[in-house]
């Protein structure tokens, strides 16, 4: 057995919509484990799986899904499966039924199919429900369905566009765990969201792409640790912000401090976990009554902020 | 925030009808925020609008208004697809037609071409007649076509995206909104129809500087042909507007008109030519038209069928129609389907 | 073993055919969940349902006698049927004018100006005058015209409406009296006396002949009683059985200038023009031993025995209307508007389409399997329609077999129009729908009107340049085609149909094929209309699949 080409590779790869452009020369390549792709909304994680997925041709570059051209030829799709984020369903199907469905568009028998259904729905849950219409579903169990749908024929990559959107939080921690195990399985998972946080409770390995531009890639604590190089800011509310800035600007992490607002005081830092670490006793000790301590900085926005501006 | 509306500048003409944009200037929503800064109750005060309604037949006219100009200028008004507006011209001009001819005969003078063409394309009871109520090319082609593009979407559109709310959440009750969206229609249609027919018989007597012993002459078959056009106009409008109230999309109402007007007439022919039975020319709102419109303009009917089958069938189907029309829309529900 | 472990034996094709079958089964079921597709179809049902109705009743009123030539009637009620009337020259617009009722000859008159204004003498006048009468016939009848003076409504003249003949005259075929018993006359009536005409008023006279006693003929004796008389051989036939082309034995009456009443009709009986006289001339194909043409005289076999012919014309006639405009026509162009434009189109509005396009399965192939699940709905349909009544009317239809099994081609020969038919509306407003995702609801509404317009143009006149680019005309020729291959002796009864002025509407409905590349075989015609009809809807899921390959979906 030769060596298998990874997952997903991108070479340079280009998308404009006419004068928008979707993706802005993005190189890289995904290969087991889960993986988060990052960002705002409009940063172009649709457009990146859109090409994935041969819906979009790109503009430049070239996409390769398991070494083959996405656009070209149907034959990846064997090995992928796909969860968009758009809503509907067929909604007059019963969960087996278009589990059933889906597993023969990848050309199983009958049989084959079925069981495959049957197996997938008890993974994901949804065993008891598996007679009743989509259309009578709640929104977690639908979304269930979808990935479901993307399981059946066993693939070795699975896309997941925004799983999470709109979904309770119960919800959430169910989804979330079926990704993680998909990801112990040893499939290739990328997951997208725009919310960091729900990225970090699935896996450390993300990408971050911002304006169609590929802002980062690689672990997360690891990129979290090149920003800390990058000044940070803390807010904190207090009554009598001058005087607890005097006291706290001779620590050794602090080097800047401002006034934004009565009552606020922002300390800038170069390294975040080194703040974090004295300010609690620097303000027991001035005496001086702190009512919250904010740290604006630590979500997606304040990153991209930061990977953008610098 | 940028993103925030602009919607202080200018009243929109729904607005300045309905007279929502006034009273609101001054109706403060009165927030009391308490002392305590986490969690906070808000108590909202509300002062209702006492600002007098326009009277009914403005709001009315607004309704009415934003789907007739729809026609000329989506901007604010109804949105008619450019392929629609583009079929309405054609099927207008091809109407108008027959006055171009007449033009170019009142050019050729006397005698030769121009005589041609004044005896084809001028007044006589058969023009006048076939300027309605002729199966070819107008009622096989262009009135069916008209009259599927513009009634389709009248009222399934509203069901599909809900804005028959627009109207409800307004102080416009049912009858006013089918009455409103059924006059719209028909004088879209009858802007064609009707129109086209009037500009004709005009122009043939001006262009041929014909005198009043002409006019006294024609004017009762024009008379006849123009009721008959309103009769057309009418029915049709009935079956379309019945249609779009059951679907849920205009092309399968437009479809279904289609397969209403030519399915009853086919079978009817079908059944006439093979049994010798003209008594499936009930079912045929075409056939019903011309029968009738036949004996308004004083030519010899080429049915079988008596008169009076056709006139209680025609006011059956536009009854039966506007029964099925008001049952849908009174059941309306004000959301998307 | 490959990556997912199954089998080798599992070849490309094996698995090709299940996501065939996944997506035309999806396709099925998706349309049977549509409300739409039940009412579209159960109307289709109505609609041939409602076609047997009038069937079973035109069969249950029987291939009764039919008088054909319509000379069984009696317009004017006076018992003689027209048959009989034409052959004694008299008029069946007149319930005073039958065979025996006499001839008024016309003698004289007072003019308006004659300066003579009295005559006497026992005749027939007519018009305005004074009578002083020896004798009136008060049971006057004969005559031509109306205007008849009925001698019981006759009353006093009134003196209150001024001067008779100056300020008032009697009404319209009415006589009044005046108090000297002179009789004021406006109308027609046989009476001996003076007459005198006042000025400006005008009298004719005359005398009536020729009447007799005429036994009526029973309405009966004009049905059916010239039948076709054929052998089954070319040439000149024809026997006028009765006699109304020979005119052998007529009556003819003649107005003052010796022509023919202005109710006969002249009559040619060599109208064929052969030099025969009430003969039929038949023209038969050497090769296949079929009538081609057939030339009657007029008024020769115009009255056959309707069992023979009228029913088993009637009965095509029916079969080839209901397969041309309620199959072809009908369902063949509402139900692919109705069903196949949202195949594709749907899925995408309602963004399921991703499902199926994230799937190994090719774009083209989708859109066949697609138009496939279409189509496999519709088949089924057309064809238990179809063979619905094939069998009602096989077995209620004309003839001595207790099932006509000769109809059966035909009825499947209808089907697998429709189904063609069809196919290439559905791939064409499929295909539509995915070239303009915006325009195309309203285009495919357009050409629904078009070829529905071209249909009918081609029901009315099969060789029309225009229509050939529509599908229905193809359609249509394919059935004009199948009928001539599975009852070839078609194109006799439609000659028929035309020659003894049969009314079976066969010759309107039913015309020779057009396009065999001129070798009048009914073969060559289906050859070109199913390739015709097979690559318009394999050229228009080509276009569609190419469009739809490289089309990028957002």
């Amino acid at each position: 057995m030769t060596s298998d080409p990874p997952a997903v590779m991108l070479e340079a790869v280009s998308k404009w919509y006419g004068e928008v452009i979707g993706i802005n020369d993005v190189s890289l390549a995904i290969d087991g484990g889960v993986t988060g792709v990052l960002g705002p909304n409009g940063a172009g994680k649709s457009t990146l799986f859109k090409l994935l997925l041969g819906r979009l041709r790109p503009s430049q570059g070239a996409v390769r899904l398991f070494g083959t051209d996405p656009w070209d030829s149907t034959s990846p799709f064997r090995r992928v499966g796909y969860v968009s984020e758009t809503e509907p369903l067929y909604e007059w199907m019963t969960a087996l039924d278009f589990l059933t469905t889906m597993a023969r568009l990848h050309g199983m028998t009958r049989e084959e199919a079925k069981n495959r259904a049957e197996h997938v729905l008890d993974f994901v849950g949804l065993s008891e429900v598996r007679h009743k219409e989509v259309g009578k579903y709640s929104k977690g169990m639908r979304q269930r369905v979808k990935i479901a749908h993307a399981l059946v024929h066993d693939p070795d990559l699975i896309i997941l566009d925004e799983p999470l959107h709109g979904c309770d939080p119960l919800a959430r921690t169910s989804i979330m765990s079926v990704i993680r195990e998909l990801g112990n399985r040893g499939k290739t998972v990328i997951v997208s969201s725009h919310i960091l946080e729900e990225i970090e409770r699935i896996t450390e390995q993300i990408v971050i792409l911002h304006n169609g531009r590929l802002l980062a890639l690689g672990n997360l604590h690891a990129i979290r640790g090149l920003l800390d190089k990058h000044p940070h800011r803390i807010m904190l509310e207090t009554e009598s912000p001058r005087k607890l800035a005097k006291e706290l600007i001779s620590e050794d992490p602090i080097y800047g401090v401002r006034f934004p607002e009565e009552g606020c005081l922002e300390i800038q830092t170069g390294d975040l976990s080194a703040a974090h670490a004295i300010l609690p006793s620097a303000i027991v000790n001035s005496g001086i009554k702190v009512t919250s301590v904010e740290n604006p900085d630590d979500n997606l926005d304040s990153l991209l902020g930061y990977l953008v501006g610098g | 925030m940028k993103d925030e509306l602009d919607i202080s500048g200018g009243t929109t003409r729904m607005e300045s009808a309905f007279g929502s944009g006034d009273g609101d200037e001054e109706a403060i929503a009165s927030v009391a925020q308490k002392a305590e800064v986490k969690g906070s109750i808000y108590e909202q005060t509300y002062r209702p609008w006492r600002g007098s309604l326009g009277p009914r037949w403005v709001r009315n006219y607004a309704i009415f208004r934003h789907h007739v100009y729809g026609l000329f200028t989506s901007k604010g008004h109804r949105y008619y697809h450019p392929m629609v507006r583009l079929t309405i011209l054609i099927v207008f001009l091809f109407s108008i037609s027959p006055v171009a001819m007449l033009f170019l005969a009142s050019l050729g003078g006397q005698g030769g071409f121009g005589e041609v063409l004044s005896r084809m394309w001028g007044i006589n009871r058969y023009n006048l007649w076939g300027q309605v109520l002729g199966f070819f090319p107008r009622n096989l082609c262009m009135w069916p076509l008209l009259t599927a593009l513009v009634v389709g979407g009248m009222i399934s559109d509203d069901r599909r995206n809900g804005t028959s709310a627009i109207y409800f959440s307004r102080p416009v009750n049912r009858t006013d909104y089918t009455a409103m969206k059924y006059l719209s229609s028909a004088v879209v249609l009858g802007f064609v129809i009707v129109f086209s027919y009037i500009v004709y018989y005009t122009s043939a007597i001006v262009l041929n500087g014909e005198g009043w012993a002409f006019l006294i002459d024609t004017f009762p078959i024009f008379m006849g042909g123009l009721l008959a056009g309103i009769l057309l106009v009418i029915t049709y409008t009935s079956i379309g507007l019945a249609l779009s109230s059951i679907s849920q999309s205009r092309f399968f109402a437009a479809v279904a008109f289609l397969a209403v007007i030519y399915g009853t007439k086919m079978v009817a022919f079908l059944i006439e030519s093979t049994f010798d039975s003209s008594i499936l020319y009930v079912l045929s709102p075409y056939d019903g038209l011309a029968n009738i419109g036949q004996w308004l303009v004083g030519i010899e009917s080429n049915y079988d069928l008596p008169l009076s089958f056709s006139v209680v069938s025609i006011l059956l189907i536009n009854f039966l129609s506007l029964i099925l029309l008001t049952s849908r829309v009174s059941s309306l529900e004000v959301t998307r389907e | 073993m490959d990556v997912q472990g199954r089998q080798l034996s599992e070849t490309v094709w094996t698995k090709l055919d299940r996501k065939a079958g996944a997506v035309v089964e999806l396709t099925i079921r998706q349309l049977r969940h549509k409300i739409s597709t039940w009412v579209v179809l159960s109307l289709g049902a109505v609609l041939m349902i409602m076609l047997l109705a009038f069937y079973i009743d035109a069969v249950r009123d029987g291939f009764e006698p039919v008088d054909n030539d319509g000379d069984s009637v009696d317009e004017d009620r006076d018992g003689y049927p027209l048959g009989q009337e034409r052959k004694y020259g008299t008029s069946d617009w007149d319930g005073e004018q039958f065979p025996g009722s006499g001839t008024y000859i016309y003698e004289g008159e007072i003019d308006w100006n004659d300066e003579n204004r009295e005559i006497s003498g026992n005749r027939t006048w007519e018009g305005m005058a004074y009578l002083e009468s020896t004798w009136i016939d008060f049971d006057y009848k004969g005559g031509q015209w109306d205007y008849i003076i009925d001698w019981d409504d006759v009353t006093v003249c009134p003196d209150t409406r001024g001067v008779v003949f100056e300020d008032w005259m009697p009404d319209y075929s009415t006589a009044c009296q005046l108090e000297n018993g002179t009789y004021v006359t406006n109308g027609k009536f046989t009476a001996e006396g003076n007459l005198s005409v006042p000025m400006n008023y005008f009298l004719s006279w005359g005398y009536i002949t020729g009447i007799f006693e005429v036994p009526k003929d029973p309405k009966e004796m004009y049905i059916d009683e010239d039948d076709i008389d054929w052998d089954g051989s070319g040439g000149s036939q024809g026997i006028d059985d009765d006699g109304d082309c020979l005119r052998i034995d007529w009556f003819t009456q003649n107005d003052v200038n010796g022509d023919l009443m202005w109710w006969q009709e002249p009559h040619n009986p060599d109208s064929n023009g052969n030099g025969i006289p009430c003969d039929v001339i038949w023209v038969i194909d050497p090769e296949t031993g079929e009538v081609i043409s057939i030339n009657a005289d007029s008024s020769v076999d115009e009255d056959p025995v309707d069992e023979n012919y009228v029913g088993e014309a009637g009965h095509r006639t029916f079969v080839i209307a209901t397969g041309k405009i309620a199959f072809v026509l009908l369902l063949g162009l509402f139900l692919p508007l109705f069903l196949s434009l949202g195949l594709v189109r749907d899925e995408t509005e309602r963004g399921t389409l991703h499902y199926l396009l994230s799937k190994p399965i090719h774009r083209g192939e989708f859109i066949l399997y697609r138009v496939l699940g279409y189509l496999v709905v519709v088949s089924i349909f057309v064809l238990f329609l179809s063979l619905f009544m094939a069998l009602i009317t096989s077995v209620i239809g004309p003839g001595d077999s207790l099932v006509r099994i000769g109809d059966f081609p035909v009825w499947l020969g209808i089907a697998f129009t429709t189904i063609l038919v069809l196919a290439a509306y559905g791939s064409l407003f499929n295909t539509i729908g995915l070239l303009l995702p915006k325009y195309g609801v309203y285009l495919c509404i357009v050409i629904g009107v078009w070829e529905f317009a071209m249909g009918f143009t081609t029901l009315i006149s099969p060789s029309s340049t225009v229509a050939s680019l529509s599908v229905s005309h193809w359609g249509l020729q394919l059935i004009d085609s199948i009928v001539l291959a599975s009852w070839p002796d078609t194109i006799q009864f439609s000659q028929m149909s035309y020659a003894f002025s049969l009314d079976t509407g066969l010759e309107w409905i039913w015309s020779p094929p057009v396009h065999t590349l001129d070798t009048n075989n009914p073969y060559m015609g289906i050859i070109t209309s199913v390739v015709v009809l097979l690559s318009t809807s394999a050229a228009m899921i080509g276009i569609g699949s190419a469009v739809f390959s490289k089309r990028e979906i957002m």
